[in-house]
């Protein structure tokens, strides 16, 4: 290899370690963010549960706190640089909106059914959230949650 | 007249006192250091336990989720929600044994709000919201692994008291 090909060559390789790595290293505060996005499905598995029960007039809080887990996550990404900040923003009001769409209905037209169709909108926009993410940050919507429950 | 000063209180200064000073005090102090000692004296053995569990942040779970205090004892429970984010409220609720799936049904038919006198219920704190601390007491229940669970979470914010012999 020639020497004057030498700093081409570790500029490549550290362009291409740059890109390789995950965006959890260059998050700010990758523990708000983890504990933003867990939050969301926390709430967005409670939707699904007063839907389910037929616990209607429930629904409209559980939009409420749909918010707060998507304020958190705004409050989380802060610091980011601003392209990305868009991109989370953009899905991230798709997804609250498709919730909002639940916690109206719900008032409107109390039907099961066709909630749960709404509700799983509501999961495809906030599963597009989760995206932008790394891996290794995204909540699993179908881990248990974290307890030593009794049978009975 | 008896005077009280330092050095008449002093044991030595006692040793010195004439005879009958003696008498006449410790007649005095006598009855009186017997009247104040039964009142100090507590009415009962009864072993008290004070508990502390607490919201896992803003999840659904509590921390710890095991409790553990003797049958019989006054247990005095403190429970805080330690969520910062989440508007939820949450509560902490010890119920009978074999009677968890009863009171789950219960508490999500009536989206947490539990009577008074619930039967299945022995002892609960009241709902409380984010950042708050809420007490209540109860006698320990003959020995066993009793439930307790969270009434608006009833599925998710679960645990186990364990009362021990």
């Amino acid at each position: 290899m020639k020497p004057r090909r030498i700093p081409a060559v570790l500029a490549t390789i550290g362009i291409a370690l740059l890109v390789a790595s995950p965006v959890v290293a260059q998050l700010k505060s990758p523990d708000d963010v983890k504990t933003a996005l867990r939050l969301l499905v926390q709430v967005s598995n409670d939707f699904k549960r007063q839907i389910t029960a037929k616990n209607f007039a429930r629904i409209p809080h559980e939009y409420m706190e749909y918010t707060e887990a998507a304020d958190a996550l705004h409050s989380a990404i802060k610091g980011e640089p601003a392209d990305f900040k868009a991109k989370v923003e953009t899905r991230l009001k798709a997804a609250v909106e498709a919730a909002k769409k639940v916690s109206d209905m719900s008032a409107n037209t109390p039907d099961a059914d066709k909630l749960m169709a709404e509700h799983d909108k509501a999961v495809t926009a906030m599963n597009a959230v989760f995206e932008l993410f790394p891996a290794d940050l995204r909540p699993d919507p179908n881990a248990p949650p974290r307890r030593g429950a009794p049978k009975n | 007249m008896l005077n009280f000063t330092s050095d008449r209180m002093n044991v030595s200064g006692l040793h010195s006192a004439p005879l009958a000073r003696r008498r006449l005090l410790f007649a005095t102090l006598a009855p009186l250091s017997i009247l104040l000692g039964c009142g100090r004296r507590p009415k009962s053995e009864q072993q008290v336990v004070d508990l502390y569990i607490e919201s896992d942040g803003d999840f659904l779970a509590f921390r710890p989720d095991t409790l553990t205090c003797p049958t019989g004892a006054l247990v005095r429970l403190k429970f805080h929600h330690a969520g910062k984010i989440i508007s939820a409220r949450h509560n902490w609720v010890l119920i009978y044994l074999g009677q968890l799936e009863a009171l789950t049904k219960e508490a999500l038919d009536d989206d947490g709000i539990l009577p008074k006198d619930d039967p299945h219920v022995i002892a609960a704190t009241p709902l409380c919201d984010k950042g708050e601390t809420v007490t209540t007491q109860f006698i320990a229940p003959p020995p066993g692994d009793y439930p307790f669970l969270c009434s608006t979470h009833p599925e998710d914010m679960r645990g186990i008291l364990h009362v021990t012999k």
